[in-house]
């Protein structure tokens, strides 16, 4: 008689399967080492992402909280004129607390024990500014004695440079002051604009007798007013719109001042996100690639589980609750680091942020950056772990023996995920959807190339297969194309990784590219302003007596436009369909005159500004042109001091700005403007420090009105500010680099387990050590140098695209550290690939051919 | 006595390349329960083919394996591991322990995966049986390969199966641990009265079994006694 017996086995869930728990610690517990490669690379790609989304938070958090202690007031309005009548008249009847300052650049003269000139910052003010946020200042009653009279206060960095103390004196125009004390904080003030713009503070009253205020002198107005709601600060607003737009003047309100912060760290942001990305990418291959390892070793205890009896969903849930569980901790601890740099963060950036970082734990980011972490270790753990339930129980007894199931519905679930997670990713931490979808087609493209690379180069040897060549080269390249060859997944991993190492690189060289000052290139390094025409002769023959040259005079003349195309400024201004800026067309130029194109200029269009007939055509910058949408042939009405020239557009200059300053929007013929009052700059060089000290005392002494800039001096607070940012930047890029060296490691040992036998094999029939090392060398020299290359070839593609259309910034590759970064790939690759063959040379050829049986 | 194996016109063909290659051919023949036999044969006579097919770790070409009543090539993967947790046990040439689990801990997983209790004491009692009772905390890379096959062997007897599959138990074995492994396993096999299908190169140890199957090109070409049982 047969037995009857029924298949009626129960379905366990995952958290009822107690079995599979204790499995699971039972394996893991002798295995945390193996783990090790998975759990870093969800560690440092969660760290990266929650340290930068958790910095981004209490960024915004404290722009929101003291955008009111960084603006001093509710309400600003800016000039670069005298405030109208109207307008005065119209503050006066406000009722409300007020300040005034007027800010412009001058020359000042230490008279410290470190004596010297420099181009400042005045900041002169009365009333009680600041309404909000603090003035602090050494001694604490410098502001009262400053507000006394003739005392003056200035930014502590400035103070410390010229050894300033309280019984020095500086002076500004041709007044002096004594010093009342330093500034350590003072809203809208601080941070880097005392880094580029040091400041000094005297009061409104003193400004007069300074004799800096004359014609041409570029003065800033800032009206302060202080409300007593938000509802008094619109009212306030609604009131002194009309005016402030009809003057071309702007104004700041606290929301205003949010967003601009918030617009102002964009480029930061987005640098951040990308390298989130980066880190959380190379953190998924990360996790695949180590789970695919981990998987490999464990294929023979999941043929012996399912040969007692385990199902194929058994043996993959033991498994899985490692890969989770681990994921987890990976998650909790990449959170906890990431929380950790989030504290350091603030050292590196303080300076550059104009606010007191308030650093919290922002549970957003830290949850967000568990959920995304485990997220990771499942989805990328997945993959890998689905061909568990696939191991035939038969390679208890061959263990050559195939997959039971290549294609199962969940695989194909799971791959369809993973190609979602990166583009949802991307869009979700770039909040957009367009962004995400770029990040994705770089990625999906960097794949499919470093495929087609891969492919290519295996059909290459193959088809040209040096016949002749010793053994050891012969081999190390059959290695490239023989079955179980490991070029494709080689290839892909490593070049991906090069990709993004090198695309990071690429765009850290053009963010930094950007912040330096391309005045470098240009041949004047002393530019000096504000030169009356009654002083033009004066300063010419004392930079002739100190032997400089002169190599630019040029006149300058300030005027506004009073109408465009036939429409007055006030009917543009009513014209709501007209998409004419209203800065563009109440701001006031500063124009030029001669025949002449310079050196940083090009005429794209048109003639050069001439007189024809009587009629004057001038020239206008590419930029301008846009924006007040003319073109050649328009007619222009300017207001010259109250003079109506009319003229015509003749052409359209390209201009380089940075070089060669100063350079104009508008440039006259000769022949109109020369009556007109003017204001001269005079640019020049000057090499030796104490040349430049000499010449800028003489021209203090003799004009203290005239301004002088130091494009070295700026030069080398940019280069200290630079090498600032670089730093930070480097800081932030380490964790992408890191993430990617994992990747690349766990991808040369995965392939370490198929070239194991193989190599074991050709010892036992007699290679040496030396041969089986150089070869499997050789085979790794090969895939990382084109794995390498195509990722680089790839990194400046998108590089070049995140440049100009993410980042909107100069292409700007350095070819020597991406040399750098493939001689790295090279080198390293072949590095591990030695560390893989020690096993290899370690161990009897007769054991491995026993475990083979 | 009822049969607790049948193999009716079993064949086996695997692809290599264009060609198919038949590494079993028509094989047919009856195991009754208690029984013991062998299946001897040069290599790649099919030898371990025929076992895996028999156990339920692979399905056939062609053909049909009934074992303990059930008809394996009906079933999925899934539910052959069913069968084989609740009916079969196996010892291996490579002992096959799992390396992250104790010495306790391998001898015990049958019967954990069946969602039994008292498995540790039973596992104490089978190693303390098989000689090992001070080894029960040590890992299989702590032991020798003698330790190892008595570890698989206790493994194999403590779901008491109704049938033992033993894939050259004695292989990796020297002499004197190989005939101490073999008095072992036919002792305890006589002991727990479970069926033993014994898959050999060895025919001295093959002449332990009742009944002797001789496999040649995949095609069953002896079917006979052993000397104990004529």
């Amino acid at each position: 008689m047969d037995y009857t017996i029924k298949i009626k086995k129960a379905k366990k869930s995952l958290f009822r399967d107690e079995w599979v728990w204790k499995m699971a610690w039972r394996d893991a517990r002798n295995n945390f080492g193996r783990l090790f490669l998975f759990i870093s690379s969800v560690i440092i790609g969660i760290a990266a992402l929650v340290s930068i989304n958790s910095f981004n938070i209490n960024l915004q958090t404290s722009i929101d909280d003291q955008a009111k202690d960084l603006l001093g007031a509710d309400l600003v309005v800016n000039a670069n004129k005298p405030f109208e009548e109207d307008l005065w008249a119209k503050f006066d009847s406000t009722k409300l607390e007020g300040s005034l300052e007027l800010n412009m650049a001058s020359m000042v003269v230490f008279m410290t024990s470190t004596p010297g000139t420099r181009l400042v910052r005045i900041v002169a003010f009365d009333g009680d500014f600041p309404f909000y946020g603090n003035l602090e200042t050494l001694p604490q009653n410098a502001p009262k004695l400053m507000r006394s009279g003739t005392f003056a206060m200035l930014d502590e960095n400035l103070a410390s440079q010229y050894d300033v103390s309280s019984d020095d004196s500086l002076k500004i125009g041709g007044i002096t002051f004594k010093i009342a004390g330093t500034v350590s904080q003072i809203p809208g003030g601080g941070g880097l604009q005392s880094t580029f713009t040091p400041s000094v503070y005297i009061s409104l009253d003193d400004l007069d007798s300074t004799g800096l205020v004359q014609y041409g002198s570029r003065v800033n107005y800032k009206k302060y007013f202080k409300t007593n709601s938000q509802q008094e600060t619109d009212e306030l607003l609604e009131e002194l719109k009309p005016l402030i737009r009809q003057y071309g003047h702007s104004y700041e309100t606290v929301e205003g001042r949010k967003n601009n912060l918030g617009d102002g760290f964009e480029n930061l942001y987005r640098f951040f996100n990308l390298l989130a990305f980066v880190a959380l990418i190379l953190g998924c291959i990360g996790v695949a690639s180590s789970v695919h390892i981990y998987v490999k070793e464990k294929k023979s205890t999941v043929a012996v589980l399912r040969c007692i009896g385990a199902s194929g969903w058994q043996a993959f849930n033991i498994f899985f609750v490692q890969t989770t569980i681990i994921g987890l901790i990976g998650s909790i601890l990449g959170v906890g680091l990431g929380l950790l740099i989030q504290y350091v963060l603030p050292i590196l950036l303080q300076e550059f942020i104009p606010l007191d970082l308030e650093l919290s734990i922002a549970w957003a980011a830290v949850f967000e950056g568990i959920l995304l972490g485990l997220i990771i270790a499942i989805l990328f753990s997945v993959l890998p772990l689905i061909a568990v339930r696939y191991v035939p129980p038969l390679t208890v007894l061959r263990t050559n023996y195939e997959e039971l199931k290549s294609y199962s519905k969940t695989r194909m679930l799971v791959v369809v995920l993973i190609i979602l997670f990166p583009l949802a990713f991307a869009a979700y931490q770039s909040k957009s959807l367009a962004i995400g979808f770029f990040f994705f087609l770089s990625l999906v493209a960097a794949f499919g190339c470093l495929a087609l690379v891969a492919w290519g180069l295996m059909t290459l040897v193959k088809k040209n297969f040096p016949s002749r060549w010793s053994f050891v080269w012969r081999q190390s390249l059959a290695n490239l194309f023989r079955p179980n060859n490991q070029t494709l997944v080689l290839v892909v991993v490593i070049g991906l990784g090069a990709f993004l190492i090198s695309t990071l690189n690429i765009v850290q060289n053009s963010l930094l590219n950007q912040v330096e000052f391309i005045g470098k290139e240009n041949q004047s390094n002393t530019v000096l302003f504000d030169i009356q025409p009654s002083q033009k002769a004066g300063v010419v023959q004392l930079t002739k007596d100190n032997d400089l040259p002169i190599q630019q005079l040029v006149p300058i003349i300030t005027c506004r436009l009073a109408n465009v195309k036939g429409k007055s400024v006030a009917d543009i201004q009513k014209d709501t369909s007209d998409a004419i800026p209203n800065w563009a067309i109440t701001r006031e130029y500063r124009v030029t005159y001669r025949d002449t194109l310079t050196a940083s200029e090009e005429l794209i269009n048109g003639e050069l500004q001439h007189i024809s007939n009587d009629t004057i055509y001038v020239t206008i910058s590419e930029g301008m042109q846009e924006n007040l949408e003319v073109g050649v042939g328009d007619r222009l009405v300017f207001d010259v001091q109250g003079v109506s020239i009319v003229a015509y557009i003749g052409g359209v200059r390209e201009v380089d700005w940075p070089t060669d300053p100063p350079n104009f929007i508008f440039v006259f013929p000769t022949g109109v403007l020369e009556e007109a009052p003017q204001i001269y700059v005079l640019t020049t060089r000057i090499d030796a420090q104490s040349k430049a000290n000499t010449y800028q005392r003489e021209l203090v002494t003799s004009f203290p009105n005239v301004s002088l800039i130091d494009l070295r001096l700026i030069l080398s607070t940019i280069d200290e500010f630079f090498d600032k940012v670089s730093f930070v930047i480097q800081f932030m890029a380490l964790f992408s680099i890191i993430t990617g060296l994992v990747v690349l490691t766990g991808a040369v040992i995965n392939s370490k387990f198929i070239r194991f036998r193989e190599n074991v094999l050709l010892r036992t029939i007699g290679a040496l050590k030396k041969q089986i090392q150089r070869m499997t060398i050789l085979e790794y020299a090969y895939l990382g140098f084109f794995a390498g290359l195509t990722g680089i070839g790839l990194s400046l593609l998108s590089g070049w695209a995140l440049a100009i259309w993410f980042f909107e910034i100069i292409f700007f590759p350095d070819v020597l550290s991406l040399g750098i970064i493939w001689v790295s790939i090279v080198l390293l690759t072949m590095l591990i690939g030695w560390l893989n063959t020690r096993d290899v040379v370690n161990s009897s050829p007769l054991e491995v051919l026993r475990k083979e049986t | 006595m009822p049969n607790i194996l049948s193999v009716e016109n079993l064949t086996k063909s695997f692809k290599t390349g264009d060609r198919a290659l038949t590494v079993l051919d028509s094989v047919s023949f009856d195991v009754e329960e208690g029984s013991s036999m062998s299946i001897v044969g040069p290599s790649g006579s099919g030898k371990t083919t025929l076992l895996g097919l028999c156990a339920g770790l692979d399905v056939s070409t062609s053909g049909a394996v009934t074992l303990v009543g059930i008809k394996l090539n009906a079933l999925d993967e899934d539910d052959r591991a069913y069968v084989r947790n609740q009916n079969v046990g196996f010892i291996f040439q490579n002992f096959q322990l799992l390396p992250t689990l104790t010495a306790l801990e391998n001898v015990t997983v049958p019967l954990e995966l069946r969602g039994e209790t008292g498995y540790t004491q039973k596992g104490k009692t089978l190693l303390d049986r098989v000689g090992l009772g001070d080894r029960m905390g040590h890992y299989p890379t702590q032991l020798s390969g003698g330790e190892q096959q008595r570890v698989a062997m206790a493994r194999a007897f403590i779901s008491s199966p109704k049938i033992l599959f033993a894939d050259e138990p004695t292989g990796n074995l020297d002499e004197e641990t190989a005939e101490m492994v073999t008095d072992l396993l036919f002792n305890i096999n006589k002991e727990e009265n479970t069926t033993l299908i014994l898959v050999t190169h060895n025919m001295e140890l093959a002449e332990n079994t009742e009944r002797i199957l001789q496999l040649k090109g995949g095609k069953l070409v002896v079917d006979r006694k052993s000397r104990i049982a004529s």
